[in-house]
């Protein structure tokens, strides 16, 4: 799963949320290392939605701006979960390897 | 906000690159994330911008079958080739057009008392001054255009007339590519009668079909050329050098194949284009001697390895259409 992916599912995992929330969510949660645009995540958004990964909630018009909200389906927190324990899993390998060779944590 | 209708209109400008009905259903909810994206004193989008649009409405647009991915089953398949396949066909006629194969040296061809027409090349600008290759032209144009001016009924007419104009030799085109006629008459008609036909294909074909059937029509010549070359007549009028011809011809092929996955798209779908280029597949891949070239000398083994299969294939997709479908079994409450 890349990255940006990734942390899309993150946002969503916690309720849902409209285009401009997830990518500043998106910001926050990877430290401002990630900084999505509209067009990329629009694309992802559409790769996701056609897998059944996530669903549009509901839609708002704010200041006559038109906001649609997005959230996680039941198949897109399962693969979301999935994908979590296995970088949790990769990442634990990796720290006690680390201390085994006595490298810097 | 400074000059936030100017900073919208050039918003706008940009999410026309997406396809019609994408922006239809997206473009005021992706303008709200661009708007609340912008920095404040904005005027006009920033290049960085521009760029990551453009390259996801690109994408949007090589991708198969927006919204929803529909398009997925037989039916869509051949509504698409009904669309695409008298364009592939004609792309296949021009690019033998724009090219030939050039020989170099003609001087043999005269020795056995061959004629050449003064030509020094085989295909090219040269088979746009003959009869039966105008006629031949004509008819695939005329095909193409009544696909996509989606008039089904007469489309099929123009098919029966091409069959009928093609069995009774008026219609002449270089040997290699005679493989396609047959074979689209038989699956273009199939297509046309058992799909909901070529203003359905409209809305399910995109870009990425159309560069996929490019670079099989362009494998297609290169391998036209190499056959042409291997011929003995002509390999004594030495041409151009064409023994990579075959392994650019395979890149080309699994590059699209390639694309086909990556997209997407129906899987029915080059099942259908590779139907349509099976006889010619037969034909290219015998090796070329004077004495048993299927192509002047087909035997009845040959004719029914080459189009019995494509008559099942078109035989079961009109089949296929006019049988009624049972409903699908629904589940009942408990």
């Amino acid at each position: 799963m890349q990255e940006a992916t990734f942390l899309i599912l993150t946002a969503l995992a916690q309720g849902s949320q409209h285009g401009y929330g997830i990518i500043t969510d998106v910001k926050d949660i990877s430290g401002g290392r990630v900084r999505l645009r509209a067009g990329t995540l629009y694309t992802a958004l559409e790769r996701l939605r056609a897998d059944a990964l996530i669903a549009v909630d509901r839609e708002e018009i704010v200041e006559t701006r038109l906001r649609r909200y997005y959230r996680l389906t039941p198949k897109g927190a399962e693969l979301l979960a999935a994908e979590a324990a296995r970088l949790q899993a990769n990442a634990a390998a990796a720290l006690s390897r680390l201390k085994l060779t006595g490298g810097t944590i | 906000m400074t000059d936030s209708a100017g900073l919208e209109r050039g918003y706008r400008r940009l999410l026309a690159w997406y396809p019609r009905p994408f922006r239809r259903e997206r473009e005021e909810e992706i303008l709200t994330v661009l708007m609340a994206s912008a920095r404040d004193g904005q005027r006009r989008p920033r290049p960085i911008e521009a760029v990551d649009v453009i390259k996801s409405a690109l994408w949007m647009r090589l991708r198969s079958g927006w919204p929803a991915r529909p398009g997925q089953g037989w039916t869509d398949a051949l509504a698409m080739f009904s669309l695409a396949g008298p364009l592939f066909l004609l792309a296949i006629d021009l690019l033998e057009v724009a090219w030939p194969y050039r020989m170099s040296n003609i001087g043999l061809f005269h020795a056995y008392g061959l004629p050449t027409g003064g030509h020094r090349q085989i295909g090219g600008l040269t088979l746009l001054g003959q009869r039966g290759f105008q006629i031949a032209l004509g008819c695939h144009l005329l095909i193409a255009v009544l696909v996509l001016l989606g008039l089904r009924r007469i489309a099929l007419a123009a098919i029966a007339g091409t069959a009928i104009y093609w069995f009774a030799g008026r219609y002449w085109i270089p040997a290699p590519l005679q493989q396609f006629s047959v074979s689209f008459y038989l699956l273009g008609a199939a297509a046309l009668i058992a799909s909901p036909g070529p203003r359905r294909g409209r809305h399910l074909v995109n870009w990425g079909h159309g560069v996929v059937l490019l670079m099989v029509a362009l494998a297609i010549q290169l391998s036209t050329l190499r056959y042409i070359a291997s011929t003995p007549l002509v390999r004594l009028a030495s041409g151009p050098d064409t023994s990579a011809y075959p392994w650019a011809s395979i890149a080309l092929v699994v590059a699209a194949a390639g694309l086909v996955v990556m997209l997407k798209m129906n899987r029915y779908f080059p099942l259908l284009v590779l139907a349509l280029c099976y006889p010619y597949l037969l034909l290219v891949a015998v090796p070329q001697t004077s004495s048993s070239n299927p192509v002047w000398h087909p035997t009845l083994v040959h004719l029914a390895l080459r189009y019995l299969p494509l008559l099942l294939l078109a035989a079961g997709a009109v089949l296929m259409a006019v049988t009624p479908r049972r409903p699908r079994a629904t589940a009942s409450p408990a």
